[in-house]
This record gives C-alpha cells, sequence and structure tokens, in this order.
C-alpha cells in the first residue's frame, strides 16, 4: 500500500535525507509532498490528501506549531496525524506540541530506524514489496 | 556557562557522528593562532541567534572539503551531484541541529527561541577565546558561542 506523507522543513537536505530515510525503510511506493514552511504547507493541504505530515518547528513564515494549530482548527484536515522533527525539544516546548495537537516528537539528529518506528506507528508495518525500487538506498535497519 | 559548553561538546558529537558519520575530538585549550590558520582555509560559515534565560549567538566554520565530505554522508550522495545550494543547507541544518540540542539540555523555565541559521562570511567568525576546534577525519572545524 503507498501512502501520501507531506514533509515541511526549511532545509532542503533535511528533506530529502528524510525521505530517503522513509523509502529505505519500505515504504518506497509512497508519495511525497515537500514544503518549506508551515503556510506553504497549508497550501497544499488543503489541494492535496495526505496520510501524516512530518514537520520541523524553526521555519520562516509559519513555523511548525503554529502549523499544527491551523490543521487541527480545520475540521477537513485534523485527523492527520501530525509529528514533530525538530532540534527544538525541552519539555515545555515539547508539551506544547502535543496540546497543540501533535501525534508525536522526535529529536533531530535522528537515527534511521526512529523515523522507520515513527512511520510504523502512524500508517503500520510496509509490505515486503514496498522497498526503494530503484535500489539506490542502502541504509540499513 | 560552562554548562553551555559541555552541552554542546555533547551534541556536536552526537550530530556529527549521528547524522554525517564522522568521529570528533575536541582540542583542549586551542590556541587563537590555530583559529587563526581555520580562518584562513577555503571555508564557509553560519550562524544562529538564540533567546530565552539567556541569549547568544552559535558560530560554525567549516572548510570546503569537510563541508563537502559532511554534504555526501548526509545525503548519500557523491559530491559531484551536490549543489551549492545543498551544501549550503547542510551548513545551516548542522548549525541548527548543534545548537538546538544542546540548548534542550539546559534546564531554563521558558524554552529557547532559535532564529533561523544564515550563512556569514568566515572573516565574520569570532576570532576569540572559548572557541571549540574540533577534529573529524578531514580538516578541523570550529564552534563559536558568543553571550549578549
Amino acid at each position: 500500500m503507498s501512502y501520501s506523507i507531506l514533509i515541511v522543513d526549511d532545509s532542503l537536505p533535511m528533506r530529502s535525507v528524510i525521505k530517503k530515510t522513509i523509502r529505505a525503510a519500505g515504504y518506497g511506493k509512497s508519495e511525497f509532498l515537500e514544503a518549506a514552511n508551515g503556510k506553504e504547507a497549508l497550501t497544499l493541504l488543503k489541494n492535496n490528501w495526505v496520510d501524516m505530515v512530518m514537520t520541523d518547528h524553526n521555519m520562516p513564515v509559519m513555523n511548525g506549531l503554529e502549523l499544527i494549530r491551523a490543521v487541527k482548527a480545520d475540521t477537513l484536515l485534523n485527523t492527520i496525524p501530525m509529528v514533530v522533527i525538530s532540534t527544538e525539544g525541552n519539555e515545555s516546548r515539547i508539551r506544547e506540541f502535543m496540546e497543540g495537537g501533535a501525534a508525536g516528537y522526535l529529536a533531530k539528529p535522528f537515527a534511521a530506524e526512529a523515523i522507520r518506528d515513527l512511520i510504523v506507528k502512524f500508517l503500520g508495518e510496509a509490505s515486503y514489496d514496498e522497498g526503494d525500487l530503484d535500489g539506490n538506498e542502502n541504509l540499513d535497519f | 556557562m560552562k554548562a553551555i559548553l559541555t552541552a554542546m561538546k555533547t551534541s556536536i558529537s552526537e550530530v556529527m557522528e549521528t547524522m554525517f558519520f564522522l568521529p570528533v575530538e575536541f582540542v583542549e585549550e586551542p590556541a587563537l593562532k590555530q583559529i587563526k590558520a581555520l580562518k584562513g582555509r577555503q571555508n564557509k560559515a553560519c550562524c544562529l541567534d538564540f533567546s530565552g534565560d539567556f541569549s547568544g549567538s552559535v558560530y560554525l566554520l567549516v572548510p570546503n572539503p569537510l563541508l563537502l565530505e559532511m554534504a555526501e554522508n548526509f545525503m548519500g550522495e557523491s559530491g559531484e551531484s551536490l549543489k551549492e545550494e545543498i551544501l549550503d543547507g547542510t551548513l545551516t541544518e548542522a548549525v541548527n541541529m548543534m545548537a538546538g540540542n544542546a540548548l534542550r539540555r539546559i534546564k531554563t523555565k521558558i524554552p529557547f527561541e532559535l532564529s533561523i541559521p544564515k550563512l556569514v562570511p568566515g572573516s565574520q567568525f569570532p576570532e576569540t577565546k572559548g572557541t571549540l576546534i574540533i577534529k573529524t577525519t578531514g580538516p578541523d572545524m570550529a564552534v563559536h558561542i558568543t553571550f549578549r
């Protein structure tokens, strides 16, 4: 089964690394949408259905917490699981994310396994044949 | 401020080893001439401001060959395919992770706010004591924290 995952991060390399890590975890058939800030993400969400959002917090224009609050306030979008992947994560900040409606939090730096665990938690185990068909990912799990 | 330097060292080790697959060692009490020598190389630098119970900036200076190696390891791609935008993004993401990971280890009443990291000329890297010089498999790099 393929999924649609929105990755929100102002860092182009970080978006690419998250995408590759998800593919290497066995979700190679998934479709990815990318946004560089919360505002871009909201525009994409209004025109595309996604199964999950992975968002950074510290971004220009609209940060991750503002994005989560906006999505959770929208009755058409508020069932989408939103996971924060951020360097900012002391206890009170994580509480803010969770109270805002985040379903999970992962601290940067992260191991590839942690991304896979998040995907499995919210989307379920990948089918055996969902691996990267290009064969150009070489991360071990 | 010793606590933040200790947290920064731990953070740098974690970020470099987990995301860039490079082991690091810290030069104990580096001399100013070592910082000058680093600044004399072809390099890129960036800076990120933070504010909270105390405020300041974190600077990162990375020689170009080391930045290329970091980007290759981060992206899992050969250097030939990496555009300038990716190298710059790797540098700013590195300082973002190093600073954020260090600051979340400091117990404070209010969470630190981090700015968006920005590229700065290498010449702006502070030439003062307290700089962390970090040895890797490639050329050395440097991190400096200034307080306001």
